[in-house]
């Protein structure tokens, strides 16, 4: 019961928020969560399964034009939001086939290719819309409820955020995430255990981008209009940045993390935009500040936040709970 | 059990493992010995599948494995102890051994996400078992503890639960007692007779000869990638090649 009674709070703040924030803060709540989604599945690949990827953005758009297509010809949105996660998954499926024969830095350019891309196609394509994309999104609606408002899609956000949380919890102390944290560590190791590595790699590649689908799919019925303007390579260096403060290989640190980045580019913006600041300022602001933390966070808590804050609590100091793994090299094949 | 017909590999045009027959019988136990850098590790890594054979064939109980993926081979029944600590870290003693039962369970990412009812047996007994085989090995008391936590010779100890726990036919150990101290040792020897004693087929990669001469029905001596000699451990210990190879040479 103690366990759950940090998840059981969180919960009861997340229910209560939308009733005291105005639209624009709405908005800002609603991205954080999106943030979180992706971030979560990136702390498993990253964390857990020792596998990176600079292009979750691709997913989340490959969520949003799903989500778009289906719907913009009238299509039914419930369809268009659950063929987002599904459509990620099977394009991470078809890309991973390749792309998981490379490790570390050179799967990390690879992945950000992709999303290179794809967004590029988006633009050159006709039936994305071209650099336009797709304009004219419906609201979400599943039968005859139709979320009107934002804190709706707050509501819709945060539902989908802890149902990615679930997923993953239950997964990282599975039979299947054990054989990812051991992958993680010695790919050798683990399939000589069983664990067919190439395939696992493959299912937890496409489950990190069926996270990132289901959150661009409701960013795609919120805001109404996809480009290829909204998914900037950016945006895959935020999530990793987002875990990485959070810490790696931890649920809660990848939602920590998201929170931390998102609130603290909202400050950023708006102290850039004060009366008397330079035009640039809130772009430069933005980007010093991703640079900042993350040096902060590497140097003084390289765990990230939620890990050393946690390590500190005498209560929880002992137990073992699942943790990332810290690769090291195989030193034969 | 277990035939190896002609198997070769080499790295950069050298022969680690040059035409090299030899069979296991169920219920043996093989010892494989001969001076560093002689292709024992190897020859493991062949019958694994973490190497692929050049040529030559490797069957296991009567079926072709030598173009098989490691974790298929370990789905037959070929479990390894890896030469030197292979920890998975960020896990418990008891997680890295359960991990071990990978093989002989089913339940996957949906089952698992989903908490079904038959993943939770399952993992009740994985766990179980996971906890018999540690105590095999007396590490019961460190379950709970990270595995990247324990010293060495108990990270050797938990590789091998972790290889007990697949419920192996062919256990094969690299090294198994190198580094250890001499209760660590004299524990493995004994451990390791006990699963002689329940039949299990096993081959033994080991320096000290007269370790292995007191745990094997056999031996295959390993030269530069080739095998010089083969028999008893009596017959071993005064072939007069042997002795110029590898015993001369380590005393
Ligand atoms: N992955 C590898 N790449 C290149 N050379 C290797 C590799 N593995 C083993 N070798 C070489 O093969 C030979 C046999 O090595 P090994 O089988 O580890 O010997 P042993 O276990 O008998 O000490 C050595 O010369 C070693 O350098
Ligand atoms: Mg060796």
């Amino acid at each position: 019961m103690k366990r759950a009674l940090p998840g059981v709070l969180a919960g009861a703040v997340t229910l209560a928020l939308p009733a005291f924030l105005d639209d624009s803060a709405l908005a800002v709540y609603i991205f954080l969560g999106l943030a979180a989604m992706v971030t979560v599945g990136v702390s498993l690949l990253m964390g857990y399964a020792g596998q990176v990827s600079l292009g979750q953005g691709a997913f989340y758009a490959v969520g949003a034009y799903t989500a778009g297509l289906l719907t913009v010809q009238g299509g039914p949105p419930l369809a268009g939001l659950l063929a987002a996660p599904v459509a990620a998954a099977a394009f991470a499926l078809v890309v991973g086939v390749p792309l998981l024969r490379l490790r570390g830095h050179h799967l990390a350019f690879a992945t950000l290719a992709t999303q290179l891309i794809l967004l590029s196609l988006a633009g050159q394509l006709e039936f994305t819309g071209g650099d336009i994309g797709l304009q004219g999104i419906p609201q979400f609606s599943a039968g005859s409820f139709e979320v009107g408002g934002a804190a709706g899609y707050a509501y819709l956000t945060w539902a989908g955020l802890a149902l990615v949380m679930l997923v993953t919890r239950n997964v990282i102390a599975s039979r299947a995430g054990r054989g990812l944290r051991a992958l993680a560590t010695s790919e050798t190791a683990a399939a000589s255990s069983g664990v067919p590595v190439g395939r696992y790699k493959l299912a937890v590649f496409s489950l990190s981008a069926a996270f990132a689908g289901l959150a661009g799919g409701i960013y795609a019925f919120y805001v109404g209009y996809v480009a290829p303007g909204s998914f900037p390579v950016l945006l895959s260096v935020e999530y990793i940045v987002m875990a990485v403060v959070g810490g790696l290989g931890t649920v809660w640190g990848a939602v920590a993390g998201a929170a931390v980045i998102t609130l603290l580019v909202q400050v950023l913006n708006v102290v850039g935009t004060l009366p008397g600041m330079p035009s640039y300022a809130p772009g430069v602001l933005s980007y010093a500040v991703y640079a900042l933390v993350l040096i902060v966070v590497v140097l003084f808590l390289p765990r990230g936040l939620v890990p050393s804050v946690a390590g500190r609590l005498p209560a929880r100091r002992g137990r073992s709970r699942p943790r990332a793994a810290r690769p090291d090299p195989d030193l034969r094949t | 059990m277990l035939r190896i017909d002609g198997v070769s590999r080499s790295f950069g045009g050298v022969y680690a493992v040059r035409d090299v027959s030899l069979g296991v019988a169920e219920g043996e136990a093989h010892g494989v010995i001969g001076p560093n850098g002689a292709g024992k590790s190897t020859l493991f890594n062949l019958i694994t599948g973490h190497l692929a054979a050049e040529r030559g064939t490797i069957s296991f109980d009567g079926v072709r494995v030598d173009r098989m993926p490691p974790h298929r081979r370990a789905a037959l029944g070929v479990s390894i102890v890896f030469q030197g600590a292979r920890v998975f870290h960020g896990m418990t003693v008891r997680e890295n051994v359960m991990v071990g039962a990978h093989s002989r369970t089913r339940a996957g990412f949906a089952a698992a996400a989903l908490r079904l009812p038959r993943h939770r047996r399952e993992e009740r007994e994985i766990a179980e078992r996971a906890d018999r085989e540690l105590a095999r090995v007396g590490l019961t008391e460190w379950a709970g503890h990270p595995a990247g936590s324990l010293p060495f010779g108990r990270q050797r100890a938990m590789q091998l639960a972790r290889a007990l726990c697949a419920g192996p036919r062919l256990l094969l150990l690299d090294e198994p007692a190198s580094g250890l101290r001499a209760g660590e040792r004299e524990a493995l020897a004994v451990l390791v007779e006990e699963l002689r004693a329940t039949g299990l087929t096993i081959m033994l990669i080991e320096h000290d000869v007269a370790f292995v001469a007191r745990l094997v029905d056999r031996v295959t001596v390993l030269d530069l990638g080739r095998i010089i000699a083969q028999g008893t451990p009596e017959r071993i210990r005064s072939e007069p090649a042997v002795v110029s190879a590898y015993l001369g040479e380590s005393t």
